[in-house]
């Protein structure tokens, strides 16, 4: 387990270093997906290898001449690393530019300052009502596969796509599993580690993943932890898009809480649902992008509310809160959050809501709001 | 000698207040009188006039709202129920309508509107499906939700016009027909596009007036001006309203009277983004003293700049084609390539000296890479532009100093430029 | 039963309280923080032992509160000022039910249940908007003190508008405003409005509850209580020492736990 966890944060501390040598290693091209509904396994099914993009650590340098700076954390930085060249083994991108306006920035920009060799502009619709949607989201998708086919020179066939939807699939699986076995000792790992590992999953070969978490796995049944007393167990909801800071992670422990689950983009969010293997796989991986749980705010779902869904992952886990997480200038999650809230309000359940930027992290006035919900719940 | 700018005022804008006040008027009555209501976002709203109901429009209830004064009480209120500056300030403007009624809390009794029978959430912006939820969860408001993706490239527009026209026919039609109880009114919809393209074959006619060196009226005036080739899309008023302006506008060339007095604009400037409808004024005292005169912008440009390819006859097909056609693709200029072939038309069409990229902190539907845009456009035709940051309705979000800063320096190096000539 | 203490280091101010066996206060300390948050814990500390004549072996149990809680080396435990705010206000004023605390560099509200407990609270710790902070860089854009713009609040005759909320735009607002010739008295309305319109919008967030208790440093400023007081339509109960009801809290919470 230490060993496959090792290669885990190695391949999340520096993801530059590491996609770039996957790069050179697998002498495949490198599309980059921006978070987060683009179907990977039309990529890995033409012999490409997609990777999700992601937040780098760094200042907003170069990219401000680019984008404002009332955009989300994910879009500044990724704007910057491209225009800086750090992302210069990326051979191509596809946007999904229909999730938010801020993922609108993308195309153009890059057009000009990075030149792809390969970009593709998805357009994936709000989960409405008629037949028409579902007609269209097929639609996007026969029209991604041609474009690839179009860069690669090569079809796409029915059978290969079945077999990069079944790797998807497997790794999906045990994501679950891991997830399962850290439901049941939470303590086995920390809550950095566990997004750590989700991440390594958008960043390697899901066929190298999928050997290392069976490999985590085989360790993490064997292991036994002490079970901490008096802590007190909690979910974390949203932050779309991007990797949490891991101090507030540490943050959340260090203050006596514990995360058995959680309902984030990194996170539980990335594996929930399978795509279905029987019949037309375009079909399959549009009915994946078109179901409506786990709730998302950029899919327009309004049928099922998101503080339900929160609420009943909370009381399955029998944690006593939820922490929502929303990352500075996301409107999506922003625009809902207030009828998050007054579900939460509404059903005497306790929650709270932390901001995080990508720059700024007042860090110690998140810990006594954190510190604050730990005495409320804990009734000091 | 320092030169007193000062603006010609026009006078037939002043009939417009009357026309707008009317329609709001009406609307806010309308179930009184035992009729429909429906409120709209995204070029929706055309549906529910044909159908007979009174309707409600995001972008044109905003506009009116900060255009009386409203915007400001109602924004506090939305943020009494929770709503977070994050959200754009549309948003959070019809929360706070509606948050104010729920609770009780006393606001200017023009901004309140009766909640819909059904809301019409063209999501041409992705806000648009949130605000339509927020309505929905909030206040079982009854929702018609259809997607309607801007193009990014024009090689995306036939299939994206495929669904979006699909969705008219197999979604929009039949609710209406089901809410108002009666076949969906195909000759009235027909009506109102032909109305329409008369008011917009007139209106053309008095951007022509916007060509004139010095210009004969400024976009504020357009801007108050839209709502005939807007909300009040199908209302003859419309007509007589350009008629007269286009006299006007005549009368001016002839007499010689330029927009600005004395004798005219120091230097001509494009407008990006929104209108900032609360904030007007303040714009206006910024530009006019320094000579400065707006006249042409994308979002007063958004409203039918091409008549002639209205189609009466096929009044859906033609609504989804001025949006969605190949000719006629009102959506494309919210992609960066198209605000880059309109705003290079406009800069050649009207001589503009220098583009004011507004950019709004909450509503990014316009912002999408405007530093690109204004790179781009810097190289090719050598006219600069800066950005300036505020809110269509949130004064929170603006900053007075900033602004005068950006335009100092758009003027300066406008004024750059021409001695290097 | 045991003598105890609370001290909240805030961010401006440290405050200390030390309890006797029956709760009672037997004396109290405010003191700027500076930069050295574990220093003036110390002497605000020292400070009260000696206004209570006691020495630091009297005192059984010492918790600490506030922006520097964690720094604070004497103390045997720490507790947010949230909940110590809260634990205060309903020492002083049973019948709280929401608290407004206006401290030096942010500003909260905080919803109080049955049992004073706290049900939920807003912070605002961002920026300086509607904070002590904001309220000094005010008065000395207006060249009065503090003390005296709470009273100019009274005098004026017809209140403006101050409608920035960042301290940066407001101050040169207020110096615009002050330029063109309008009264001070006017002006410093203007501004007890400003910092009303804040914390109205968090009391909002909150849920408005009677009754309402006011504390912290501007708590002290009758024109900002006043303003509060218009605008929520609400009596407010200010403690007599407003800045010390968080240490107030932290020393009945000490007094639990000896
Ligand atoms: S974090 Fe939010 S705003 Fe940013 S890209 Fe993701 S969905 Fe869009
Ligand atoms: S973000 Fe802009 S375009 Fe979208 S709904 Fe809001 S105001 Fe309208």
């Amino acid at each position: 387990m230490e060993k496959a966890m090792k290669k885990i944060v190695e391949v999340t501390s520096n993801p530059y270093a590491y996609v770039e040598g996957l790069k050179e290693e697998n002498n495949k091209k490198i599309i980059g997906c921006f978070p987060m509904y683009v179907p990977e396994e039309l990529i890995h099914a033409a012999g490409m290898i997609p990777v999700v993009i992601w937040r780098g650590n760094e200042s907003v340098t170069w990219g401000h001449a680019h984008v404002p700076p009332y955009d989300c954390g994910i879009t500044r930085s990724f704007v910057d690393d491209a225009v800086r060249g750090k992302l210069s083994f990326m051979d191509g991108f596809v946007f999904h530019i229909r999730q938010c306006l801020q993922a609108g920035e993308f195309p153009f920009i890059m057009e000009r300052h990075f030149k792809p060799a390969y970009q593709k502009v998805l357009y994936l619709p709000a989960l409405y009502a008629g037949d028409a949607i579902r007609d269209f989201a097929i639609t996007e998708l026969e029209s991604f596969k041609k474009s690839l086919e179009d860069f690669t020179g090569k079809e796409i066939t029915g059978d290969s796509l079945k077999k990069s939807i079944e790797t998807y699939n497997e790794n999906r699986t045990l994501l679950e599993r891991v997830y399962e076995l850290r439901r049941g000792k939470p303590e086995i790992l920390k809550a950095r580690e566990v997004m750590q590992i989700v991440w390594s999953s958008m960043l390697m070969p899901k066929e190298e993943n999928n050997e290392l978490l069976k490999e985590l796995i085989a360790g993490m049944k064997k292991k036994t932890v002490e079970t901490k007393k008096n802590s007190i167990k909690v979910i974390p909801v949203g932050c779309l898009c991007q990797t949490l800071q891991f101090d507030i992670l540490d943050l959340i422990e260090d203050l006596g809480m514990i995360i058995p689950d959680d309902d984030l983009y990194i996170g539980s969010r990335y594996f929930a649902n399978k795509v279905g293997l029987d019949g037309n796989p375009i079909e399959a991986l549009a009915d994946r992008y078109l179901t409506k749980s786990p709730l998302c705010p950029t899919k327009g779902v309004w049928d099922i509310h998101w503080g339900d869904e929160a609420i009943k992952k909370m009381k399955d886990n029998d944690a006593k809160g939820i922490i929502s997480i929303l990352i500075k200038y996301c409107p999506p999650h922003a625009c809902y959050y207030p009828d998050f809230k007054s579900k939460m309000d509404k059903e005497g359940i306790h929650e709270i809501m932390i901001q995080v930027e990508h720059e700024v992290i007042t860090l110690e006035a998140t810990k006594t709001r954190l510190q604050s919900f730990v005495e409320i719940i804990g009734g000091v | 000698m320092e030169i007193k700018y000062k603006v010609n005022r026009l006078q037939t804008t002043n009939e417009i207040r009357p026309l707008v006040d009317k329609h709001w008027a009406d609307l806010r009555t309308a179930k009184e009188r035992g009729e429909k209501v429906a409120w709209a976002s995204g070029p929706s709203f055309i549906f529910a006039y044909a159908m007979g109901m009174k309707c409600h429009f995001m972008a044109g209830y905003s506009a009116y709202c900060g255009g009386i004064g409203a915007g400001e009480e109602v924004l506090k209120v939305a943020e009494l129920a929770g709503d977070l500056p994050e959200s754009c300030s549309y948003h959070r403007l019809h929360m706070g309508m509606g948050e104010a009624v729920a609770r009780g809390i006393p606001i200017n009794p023009q901004a309140i509107l009766p909640m819909p029978d059904l809301m019409v959430a063209g999501r041409l912006c992705p806000e648009m499906s949130h605000y339509a939820e927020g309505l929905n969860r909030r206040f079982g408001v009854r929702v018609l939700p259809i997607d309607l993706p801007g193009p990014y490239s024009k090689d995306d527009m036939p299939r994206i016009r495929e669904f979006v026209y699909r969705q008219f026919k197999e979604v929009v039609i039949p609710t209406f027909e089901e809410v108002c109880g009666k076949p969906f009114d195909y000759d009235r919809m027909s009506e109102i596009l032909r109305i329409l393209k008369e008011v917009a074959l007139l209106r053309n006619k008095c951007w022509e007036f916007f060509k004139d060196k010095p210009s004969r009226w400024t976009l504020w005036d357009y801007g108050v001006s839209i709502a005939p080739v807007f909300y009040l899309m199908g209302n003859p008023a419309g007509i007589t309203y350009y008629e007269k302006l286009l006299k006007e506008l005549q009368e001016r060339r002839e007499k010689d009277i330029p927009a600005v007095a004395p004798d005219g604009e120091k230097y001509r400037l494009y407008w990006d983004g929104w209108l900032p409808w609360a904030f007007l004024g303040k714009f206006m005292r910024k530009f006019i003293p320094n000579g400065a005169v707006v006249l042409c912008g994308r979002y007063p440009w958004e409203f039918f700049p091409h008549p002639e390819l209205i189609d009466p006859e096929h009044p859906v097909e033609s609504w989804a084609d001025l949006y969605y056609g190949m000719e006629s693709h009102l959506t494309y200029s919210f992609s960066p390539k198209g605000t880059i072939d309109l705003i290079g038309e406009l800069i050649e069409d009207y001589s503009i000296d220098g583009l004011v990229m507004f950019s709004s902190k909450t509503c990014r539907v316009m912002n999408l890479a405007q530093p690109e845009v204004i790179d781009v456009l810097d190289k090719k035709y050598g006219v600069p532009g800066v950005i300036v940051e505020g809110d269509m309705i949130d004064s929170a979000m603006i900053s007075d100093a900033q602004i005068e800063t950006r335009l100092q320096a758009l003027f300066e190096m406008i004024d750059g430029r021409r001695k290097r000539k | 039963m045991a003598i105890v203490s609370g001290v909240d280091v805030g961010s401006l101010c440290t405050k200390t309280v030390i309890l006797n066996g029956d709760g009672e206060i037997l004396s109290f300390d405010i003191i700027r923080s500076g930069h050295y948050y574990q220093g003036a814990a110390d002497e605000s500390i020292e400070n009260a032992l000696k206004t209570a004549g006691l020495k630091r072996q009297d005192i059984s149990y010492i918790l600490g509160t506030g922006y520097g809680r964690s720094s604070i080396s004497q103390a045997d435990s720490e507790v947010t000022e949230i909940t110590c705010h809260a634990r205060g206000a309903k020492k002083l004023f049973p019948e709280v039910r929401t608290v407004s605390d206006i401290g030096g560099q942010d500003s909260k509200v905080i919803g109080i249940g049955e049992g004073g407990i706290v049900n939920n609270f807003v912070m605002n710790d961002k920026c300086a908007a509607g904070t002590g902070r904001f309220l000094e860089v005010m008065a000395s854009a207006l060249s009065v003190d503090i003390d005296e713009m709470g009273k100019l609040y009274f005098a004026s005759q017809n209140k403006l508008e101050v409608s920035s909320m960042c301290t940066v735009f407001a101050e040169s607002e207020v110096i615009s405003l002050f330029a063109q010739g309008h009264m001070k008295a006017d002006i410093a309305a203007g501004i007890a409005h400003a910092i009303a319109r804040r914390i109205i919008g968090m009391v909002g967030q909150v849920g408005l509850k009677d009754e309402v208790v006011m504390s912290g440093g501007v708590a002290k400023n009758a024109g900002v209580v006043c303003a509060i007081e218009e605008r929520l339509k609400v009596k407010l109960s200010v403690a007599q020492e407003p800045q010390i009801v968080g240490a107030l809290g932290a020393a009945i919470i000490a007094s639990e736990r000896v």
